[in-house]
């Protein structure tokens, strides 16, 4: 416990605390929506197709930020325009496309020597060591995120439920489709100093499972979903500064604690 | 290099044929989930000094188990249960690993294997696998191809779905079992999907599909191996070679997906094809 007394006075881990709270409450509300339109495998997906930009974006020397991003749209197009291709379902097509551009990652990566470290920070991150900037830019990128999903939370909540009637009352549910993708695209990418890029998903999809077994409406649930987002951001650092463990994995390893206990709570 | 070679052509053949039931039925998230659901087995075994094999087989095991508990909730959205699968699994691996000293190293040969140090016991071991695989779809090829384009009528006839679907799944587990050491616990899904997606794009029926994705995928194995064994040899660039091996395959199915389309633009009529083609095709979405 003195472990977790000495850490806390530190400021590495008060930015790190800070970065985690942040991103699990903003995950958790952008992870309603995934569920709500059924994206995990989306954003399985992303989480792999994302790792390239970040490998470039490094190599070149710009924002890792930037690079995800950018290569996140880019995959995305890719999964549109192979799914429309009348031989592939949808879920071969997201197949093909992650499956070649984590390689392509993995490629970039092992040209260069001190591969494996960077390697490692990428896919499961290194939230003791977020900088200023990187808190500022998720606080950013998230504020704006909450503040489009607000403002269109009805439209969203109509489409993911009655598309066609969304269509028919004169909504371009195309585009508020889309939109959907971008946003669940920037919030993964901002997860990446805090928990890497693979176990972003855990964020994105855990909390907001485990709100929905208790909640019915979609905005308690969101409010749930922040909530055990940024608790298990908190209570997985704890963990791993006093147990000694990756922190990444021990943020994920307690939202899916909380789901399995929640699972057995509600059993009904 | 040979042991190596070896390796990729088994599993380039295993992940060709079963590969093809894989987009038949749609079980790519499957695969993707597996492959990750994997690696904390393996972690176990790596720290408690197991074979590997027996690690990853439990963890394919407990996953398959697990999914169809967790599905059976009202609530709980079969893709959802996935996704959570994969990150739990994730985590606790990375969290076993990380316990350990000269972490990172061990974490990235997990996840991207080792190919090149593939040992006789290992290749066995695959071929073992890829034996039972092939025969199993092979004996059950009738019954699985009913399955895939009419549930229903499958069930009608009185085949037991549920275990068909089990042997299938446990099928598939098999693969990336003996597919992650080679490949490491994120590149496997690419042997069971590319091959297969890029052969659906050339041809129709089942048994021609499985054809083209074997050949496909011996041919890019080969050389996409040798490439990175050129690349790091002679050239003193180095080039992963489980991710080689894997661009390779998706540039193959990019090569496949122009042949296909340039193909249709020759042969058909601009006007009248795009709708009437619909209807005349033998493989379902």
């Amino acid at each position: 416990m003195s472990a977790l007394v000495d850490s806390l006075g530190s400021p590495f881990f008060q930015r790190a605390l800070l970065e985690s709270v942040l991103v699990g409450a903003v995950t958790g509300v952008v992870g309603v929506h995934v569920l709500l339109r059924r994206l995990p495998f989306f954003v399985v997906a992303m989480s792999h197709a994302t790792f390239p930009g970040v490998v470039l974006a490094s190599v070149a020397g710009v924002s890792l930020f930037v690079g995800g991003w950018a290569f996140g749209l880019l995959v995305a197009l890719l999964v549109a325009a192979l799914g429309a291709n009348r031989a592939l379902d949808e879920t071969s097509a997201v197949g093909v496309v992650l499956a070649g551009s984590f390689a392509l990652g993995v490629l970039v990566i092992s040209a260069r020597p001190d591969a494996s470290r960077d390697l490692s920070a990428f896919l499961v991150g290194s939230v003791l060591t977020v900088t200023r900037a990187d808190i500022v830019t998720t606080a950013v990128t998230g504020g704006v995120l909450l503040v489009v999903l607000g403002a269109l939370h009805k439209e969203l909540v109509l489409g993911a439920f009655d598309p066609g009637g969304a269509a028919a009352a004169g909504y371009r549910t195309g585009m508020l489709d889309a939109l959907v993708l971008v946003v669940v695209t920037f919030a993964l990418v901002t997860a990446v100093p805090a928990v890497g890029t693979l176990l972003a998903v855990a964020l994105l999809t855990v909390p907001a499972l485990t709100a929905r077994l208790w909640a019915e409406r979609v905005g308690p649930t969101m409010a749930l979903a922040a909530a055990t987002g940024a608790a298990s951001g908190v209570v997985g650092l704890c963990l791993s500064s006093v147990l000694d463990i990756a922190a990444g994995g021990a943020i994920a390893l307690t939202c899916t604690a909380a789901l399995g206990a929640s699972l057995l709570l509600r059993r009904r | 290099m040979a042991r190596a070679l070896v390796e990729v052509l088994l599993l380039g053949l295993v992940g060709g044929v079963v590969g093809v039931h894989v987009l038949l039925r749609r079980l790519a998230f499957l695969s993707e989930a597996l492959q990750h659901t994997v690696f904390p087995g393996i972690a176990i075994a790596f720290v408690t000094g197991q074979s590997l094999l027996v690690g990853a087989l439990v963890a394919a095991v407990a996953t398959i188990v697990l999914l169809g508990l967790l599905a059976r909730r009202p609530r709980v959205d079969p893709d959802a249960a996935l996704a959570v699968l994969i990150a739990g699994a994730f985590a606790l691996g990375v969290v076993l690993v990380s316990h350990r000293r000269g972490f990172q190293r061990d974490l990235t040969s997990l996840l991207f294997g080792r190919i090149l140090a593939v040992d006789t016991r290992q290749l066995i071991e695959t071929a073992i696998v890829t034996v039972v695989c092939v025969t199993v779809v092979a004996a059950l090829h009738k019954e699985l191809v009913l399955l895939a384009f009419d549930p229903g009528g499958a069930a009608s006839l009185g085949y037991r779905t549920g275990w068909l679907d089990l042997a299938l799944n446990l099928v598939v587990a098999l693969v990336v079992v003996a597919a992650v050491r080679a490949l490491g616990t994120v590149l496997v899904v690419a042997f069971l999907v590319t091959p297969a997606a890029a052969a659906r794009l050339v041809c129709r029926g089942v048994t021609s599909m499985m054809a083209v994705a074997v050949v496909l995928a011996l041919v890019c194995g080969w050389v996409g191996l040798s490439l990175s064994y050129e690349a790091s040899v002679h050239h003193g660039v180095r080039l992963a070679s489980g991710a080689t091996v894997v661009l390779t395959l998706t540039a193959g199915f990019v090569l496949l997906g122009a042949a296909a389309a340039a193909r249709s633009a020759l042969a058909r009529p601009r006007v009248a094809g795009r709708r009437s083609v619909r209807g005349t095709r033998t493989v379902n979405r």
